[in-house]
């Protein structure tokens, strides 16, 4: 779909690098740039001699996984040399992708104005934790950073917890996909007019769509959203129940009078509560949900997730790794796709989220070893010759192995 | 919009059939880019409009204004081949398919359609019902969040349809720039499942299960092993985020809590080993911390080059100065009110997102159709 569109990935981690590969699973080009000594840090953060010797780099599942459909290569960007391979790549593409903190890059001499010179039609992503702009815009994040700076976890868990994260790098996936957003619009741009731009995408920011309900509790409703557990105030019951099995669960949602009814009809303990309004259901939600708990104990999730979907209630179990894999809805959309990698094996991948029509979209590679396509880029696009390749091996700037 | 700015989609209409968070989200980011959004509201409006919180002293939704702001609205009775020859003229409509209305209205229609669904449109769940905690259930979010004994917490609001909105929106963009690049010479019918998006957060487990690997239990709130320290902390003032990865932030995240005697530990250098031995570290991280100011940890930790958060409340997120500056809230005018609400994330420098923002009311755009 996106044929004919190049992307430069100077990304590591999860956010930059999810952001691209989505391009790169729709079809187009993106070349990944590391260095031997300043590899991607998603491969490890905690980098030895011996994890270097063990081939570590290659074996980084969270690498593989949001690398795959992209090429790979090596350039010491603090030697003038690297930089200068660089700029060329650059001059080429249609867009470059960075996520450091905000130094980083001018510090090269490779920021947007720089990069602007080789190619004035250039876009730029540039996605830190903070953004471009403003005090914080140095600032080191992970994506763990991201979440707790938006205030999310505010408004997630009990009033008598601590504000609870959800994930342990949330604004990593989320970040990637804005990450997305904001170059196909660019693309769609510079494609309407051939002007490319910068792109400023804040990750925290990021999260604040996902926070609208509690920020705009605060901003428009003039309150101070509490952190109300399984209480969302619009629908009862709307809560987690245990089921058979050691830590198993089942996810409930009753939406209208009706589905009430229904479901009420199913649990002995509340078939005469059927005729209870929203408001009664609230009011006696501590009662209501004791008894769901004391029925669902006794049943299957699987079981009972099927009984009442049958029966037009939002239910679902709460799945672990193990359910994903053996899921038969997932089974049946096709969600894992396998691919044979050099140092890994066979690995599974989970398909991209979009599909024309019936057909999932196809990973067509598994992710690059490092420096893989070092040749095939700098002699078949940069023009440089075998003496030259061998030259900058030699001097280090290109490679296949980290260096510590 | 800005007034010199050009923007980057306002050559496009996209049509949103069905009014879910999830529709409205994928529709909005269109529509902050310049697309001229229009919806096809039934004569009460869409369901959106009953959603919560609501701006003080109005029954008006400020979620429906947000989502909704800068877009067109048309409701009441539409007869089908007038409305056919619009949808035609479009060039997205997006619709859910749990509308059995608007799929019915697509049914005859040759133009893209994106189709947002909980599960998607075939496979053994497409017909399921479905909501955002059954997505964050099915998708395995639910069950790491909470104390390790009692039920998983629910993650509050709409934030899977939230993220299945802006993964169809990229889906949608993908296609129709595939259109425009000549990569594709028809019509396309996108399928995208709210489910699928929401996977981006948890393939890593299927993955790791796959290698061999276990997978932690739910070990408790603000606990991701196998690293430590991360999570919330509370000071003596406000909340601290924390996240020390590296040996180099952990020994300076001693440093910076006077937790000196953890320092020259090499066995601690290793995250598992500290998260192996919270009974041993934690006890002191949180003394230390309860002595100190959150703010000043924040910043002299950030001079420090380790990951620290303030954790600011609803409250406080609104007056901190790095989103202030930024514009990351911007006013949205409804019911001659206003109040802030989230900017665009991203700032396309050259073709910015609209930024002003006003809600239209039910019908105000009814007689649209007849002009185009």
């Amino acid at each position: 779909m996106l044929k004919g569109v190049r992307i430069v990935d100077l990304s590591m981690g999860w956010a930059g690098p999810l952001s691209t590969r989505n391009l790169a699973d729709l079809g187009a080009t993106v070349i990944k740039v590391e260095s031997c000594t300043n590899f991607d840090w998603w491969r490890s953060w905690e980098a030895t001699q011996e994890w270097i010797d063990d081939d570590g780099a290659e074996k980084a599942l969270p690498f593989l996984y949001v690398n795959r459909n992209k090429l790979d290569i090596t350039l010491d960007l603090e030697s003038n040399e690297g930089r200068e391979l660089l700029l060329k790549l650059v001059a080429s593409t249609d867009a470059v992708v960075e996520n450091f903190s905000g130094s980083v890059l001018p510090k090269l001499r490779l920021d947007y104005p720089e990069l602007k010179k080789a190619n004035p039609e250039l876009i730029m992503l540039s996605m830190p934790a903070f953004g471009a702009t403003g005090p914080w815009k140095d600032f080191r994040a992970y994506g763990s950073t991201v979440e707790q700076s938006s205030g999310l976890p505010h408004l997630v868990g009990h009033a008598d917890q601590s504000p609870t994260m959800q994930h342990i790098a949330y604004g990593d996936s989320i970040g990637g996909l804005n990450g997305t957003a904001a170059l196909l619009i660019a693309l769609w741009h510079k494609r309407q007019t051939g002007e490319g731009q910068f792109i400023d995408l804040s990750q925290v920011e990021c999260l604040f769509p996902l926070s609208a309900p509690g920020i705009l509790s605060q901003s428009a409703a003039k309150e101070t959203p509490p952190r109300s557990g399984h209480d969302q105030k619009i629908d009862c019951p709307h809560g987690v129940f245990p089921v058979q099995g050691d830590d198993r669960w089942i996810f409930i949602h009753i939406k209208t009078d009706q589905e009430w009814q229904i479901f009420s009809s199913l649990v002995d303990e509340l078939s005469d509560l059927n005729d209870l309004t929203l408001v009664e259901r609230q009011r006696m939600s501590d009662k209501l949900f004791a008894s769901i708990a004391d029925w669902s104990c006794q049943q299957d999730g699987q079981v009972l997730m099927k009984m009442l979907q049958q029966n037009g209630i939002a239910a679902a179990t709460l799945n672990n790794s193990d359910d994903l894999i053996e899921n038969e809805h997932f089974q049946s959309r096709g969600y894992l796709q396998w691919l044979e990698r050099a140092y890994v094996g066979n690995q599974p991948h989970p398909s991209p989220p979009w599909r024309n029509g019936t057909e999932t979209i196809k990973i067509k590679e598994p992710a690059p070893t490092l420096g893989q396509h070092n040749a095939e880029i700098l002699k078949d696009w940069l023009g440089l010759n075998e003496a030259e390749l061998t030259g900058l091996k030699k001097r280090g700037i290109i490679g296949n192995k980290p260096r510590l | 919009m800005n007034s010199a700015a050009h923007s980057a989609l306002e050559s496009m209409r996209v049509i949103d059939l069905s009014g879910t968070v999830a529709t409205e989200y994928a529709a909005k980011l269109f529509c902050d880019y310049g697309a001229d959004v229009v919806n096809i509201e039934p004569e009460e409006g869409f369901q959106t409009r009953l959603l919560p919180p609501f701006i003080q002293g109005t029954s008006t939704s400020a979620l429906h204004a947000y989502l909704n702001a800068n877009k067109k609205s048309v409701s009441g009775p539409i007869e089908k081949n007038y409305l056919e020859r619009f949808l035609r003229k479009s060039d997205l409509i997006l619709y859910s398919l749990d509308d059995h209305k608007a799929m019915e209205a697509i049914s005859a229609t040759s133009a893209n359609q994106c189709c947002i669904s909980w599960y998607g449109a075939s496979g053994a769940y497409s017909g399921y019902k479905g909501s955002d905690g059954c997505i964050q259930a099915m998708s395995g979010l639910m069950r790491g969040i909470g104390a390790p004994g009692e039920a998983p917490i629910i993650p509050p609001g709409y934030q899977a349809q939230i993220i299945g909105g802006l993964s169809a929106f990229n889906g949608s963009m993908a296609f129709l720039l595939g259109q425009l690049m000549g990569n594709l010479d028809e019509h396309f019918k996108l399928d995208c499942s709210i489910l699928e998006a929401n996977m981006c957060l948890t393939d890593l487990g299927p993955i790791n299960r796959l290698n061999g690997n276990e997978i932690p239990p739910r070990m408790g709130i603000n606990r991701f092993p196998p690293t430590y320290p991360l999570g919330v902390w509370p000071c003596k003032n406000g909340w601290l985020g924390v996240t020390a990865l590296s040996p180099s932030q952990w020994k300076s995240f001693c440093q910076l809590l006077d937790l000196d005697e953890f320092i020259d530990i090499d066995f601690f250098d290793v995250s598992i080993n500290r998260y192996m031995s919270i009974d041993v570290l934690e006890p002191a991280i949180l003394k230390s911390l309860e002595e100190k100011d959150a703010e000043e940890l924040f910043y002299r930790g950030q001079e420090m080059r380790i990951p620290l958060a303030r954790v600011p409340t609803m409250e406080e997120l609104l007056e901190i100065d790095q989103y202030k500056t930024r514009g990351a809230f911007t006013p949205i005018k409804s019911d001659s009110k206003a109040f802030l609400a989230p900017s665009s994330p991203f700032r396309l420098l050259k073709t910015p997102a609209v930024d002003h923002r006003v809600l239209a009311e039910l019908g105000e755009h009814n007689g649209y159709l007849d002009k185009l």
